[in-house]
């Protein structure tokens, strides 16, 4: 049992120093004077934060992924969330289809999308090309995925064609049945979904560098450009990158949290 | 006039007839039963009067109006699940207001009807709490309550006490039963045990694969079953195969048993003769002649039941059942070479369907 208990722990401290120290040397390096000739570094200093910072393009960039991670994670929570339930109720003989479409994202690597993406949208009437756009819906594409799988676990954890037939049997219409009834159940879900939507988005470099990159500038595009010239600003940069990504989980865990303890009734209760 | 009307209703599901040329009228205020084993079509059926299900063929009338292609949530048909399917989500209070809302009632009306709802299940003082608080049996009454609230203009059921343990299930019926009668709601239960069939219902309609075996009282059904699946569906039968010998008589292997006047039949039919075990006596020693047919055997079991004791008598390649009271069992032992009676009048006669 002792035995069993130390080698836990040994276990969890080795994973968190995995985890925890790039961040911790990144944090150290962006705050360091200079650190490339000793083990630790020589002095520290608030000067690559403040440089980094007062950049008019910072404040842009920051904006501009906050912009394009919540439009995607808000756009993919409105498409997702009634299809996924309508799918689910039904023809659920077509979750194939949503199981294969989940997939590609992950089949086709982010260069051969993008540029499949260019071919395409230059090919149809609308104008999509050159626009925020276009990327708006490559996002949405890439994490199709991450929306639907948690969504149609949440869905498939309750039992949503009974729960259907006793909202429509007290007059319920599908509307209502959906607002009122499912969407309460599979909130946990859903927030899950939002969640690493957010912050894939946020995080994303190679779509946004090959259909926008030179118009429309985001956070890890500033920070890749950063790399180049300075990688104390960069480290600064990617821990700011690290806190936002951070907030945002930490915030959806504690408004689904309460959620959870209402929607845990279902599946106590039956 | 019948309150609801099926007329022809057939559904297949690929190539499983689920409900065949179903047709029954049922009178307002009255509870009926569908009773029969699991698969026979049951629960199709009640999914077609609430309108979960399309039929293939055939009208669904409720009070003069042809409700068979109304969405379900325009019927005013109140329903409860097997699994309850209470909103997890919601509190008891807002899970009976739920149905009032989605009529647009006021908040005042709402407040009252919840409170008298709680009321007629006994429940009140668990308005506040959350489905998964409640016991099996309370979170059924919290679901019987809710589709009440809104005043349905029939109450279908799915064997609403199938997933509650024995003591609860006698207990709960016997509420559904008075608060069914309190507010006259016609209602339609569905259920595999013909003990709560029987115990609850105005009418049972008995069913086999998709078709209507019998409709008749709980009495009716028992007492005088119209087919060898509804005698032997509903309590047990002791079954003799036989042809028809004479003109009260039925030769069968072996054995010669006397009925009523069997002029419903022709001499040499095919035919069994139904016998329920209670109406046949034991006797431990040869009983004088007027006691009706006889039939010589040895005890092969005794199973005690409660109230009566089961003794399956080995006689001719066969064997029947016979129950006996709790008393007269003592004097009966296994192996023990007993005479079972029974008069003619208690014989059931039935032609064999090749
Ligand atoms: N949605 C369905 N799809 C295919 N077959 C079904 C469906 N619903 C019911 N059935 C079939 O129809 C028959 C009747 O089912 P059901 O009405 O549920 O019976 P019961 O309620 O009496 O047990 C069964 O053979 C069942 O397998
Ligand atoms: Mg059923």
């Amino acid at each position: 049992m002792r035995m069993n208990k130390l080698f836990r722990s040994i276990v969890l401290v080795l994973f968190l120093l995995f985890m925890l120290v790039p961040l911790i040397a990144t944090f150290l390096f962006s705050i360091s004077t200079r650190w490339d000739r000793t083990i630790l570094p020589e002095g520290f200093t608030l000067e690559w934060w403040k440089k980094v910072i007062s950049r008019g393009a910072f404040g842009l960039t920051l904006k501009n992924s906050f912009y394009i991670s919540f439009a995607t994670s808000i756009a993919l929570t409105i498409l997702v969330t009634p299809t996924a339930y309508w799918v689910h109720i039904r023809a659920p003989k077509s979750k194939v289809i949503f199981e294969i479409m989940s997939a590609f994202s992950f089949g086709i690597p982010g260069v051969i999308l993008a540029l499949a993406l260019i071919r395409f949208y230059s090919g149809i009437p609308v104008p999509l090309i050159n626009t925020t756009n276009i990327l708006l819906l490559a996002c949405m594409e890439l994490c199709f995925p991450f929306m639907y799988r948690p969504v149609a676990n949440a869905l498939d954890s309750i039992d949503i064609h009974t729960l259907t037939e006793a909202s429509q049997s007290l007059g319920g219409n599908w509307i209502s049945t959906f607002i009122h009834v499912i969407l309460p159940n599979i909130f946990p879900g859903i927030a899950s979904g939002f969640l690493l939507v957010f912050s894939t988005v946020f995080a994303e470099f190679t779509l946004t560098n090959l259909l926008v990159g030179a118009r429309f500038k985001t956070f890890p595009i500033y920070l890749v450009e950063f790399t180049r010239f300075d990688g104390r600003q960069a480290s600064a940069l990617a821990i700011i990158s690290f806190v936002v990504a951070w907030v945002v989980s930490l915030l959806l865990l504690l408004i689904s949290g309460k959620r959870t303890i209402t929607s845990d009734n279902l599946t106590i209760g039956h | 006039m019948a309150y609801l009307e099926l007329k022809n209703v057939h559904k297949t599901f690929g190539n499983v007839k689920a409900v065949n040329d179903f047709t029954l009228d049922i009178n307002k205020g009255k509870l009926v039963s569908f009773l029969g084993p699991s698969g026979c079509g049951k629960t199709t059926t009640l999914r077609m009067i609430a309108g979960f299900e399309q039929p293939d063929e055939g009208t669904i009338q409720l009070d003069n109006e042809d409700i068979t292609i109304v969405s379900p949530n325009q019927r005013d048909i109140g329903m409860v699940f097997q699994a309850y399917a209470l909103f997890p989500n919601m509190s008891v209070r807002q899970n009976i207001a739920f149905g009032l809302k989605m009529k647009k009632t006021p908040k005042v009306e709402i407040e009252k009807r919840v409170d008298e709802v709680l009321e007629m299940v006994r429940l009140k003082d668990t308005a506040k709490r959350y489905p998964h608080q409640l016991s099996g049996g309370q979170q059924q009454r919290i679901a019987l309550a809710r589709a009440l609230a809104v005043r349905p203009r029939v109450l279908l059921l799915d064997e609403p006490l199938s997933a509650l343990d024995a003591e609860v299930r006698v207990a709960l019926r016997g509420e559904i039963r008075r608060i069914q009668s309190d507010l006259a709601i016609t209602t339609v239960y569905v259920t595999h045990d013909q003990e709560e069939a029987l115990s609850i219902s105005d009418q049972v309609v008995v069913m086999e694969n998709g078709v209507i075996q019998q409709v008749g009282t709980p009495q009716e059904i028992y007492r005088a079953p119209q087919t060898r699946f509804v005698a032997t569906f509903i309590g047990t039968a002791n079954q003799f195969f036989g042809k028809v010998g004479g003109e009260s008589e039925v030769q069968c292997s072996g054995l010669s048993i006397s009925t009523r006047k069997l002029s419903d039949f022709t001499k040499g039919q095919e035919v069994v003769v139904l016998v329920r075990p209670e109406l046949i006596s034991v006797n431990t020693s040869q009983p004088s002649a007027d006691a009706g047919n006889i039939i010589e055997g040895i005890v092969e079991t005794v199973t005690f039941h409660g109230a009566v004791t089961r003794l399956g008598v080995h006689m001719n390649q066969q064997r029947v059942v016979a129950d006996i009271t709790v008393n007269s069992a003592e004097s009966i032992s296994l192996n023990q070479t007993v005479w079972l009676s029974f008069k003619p009048e208690v014989c059931k006669v039935m032609a064999v369907a090749e």
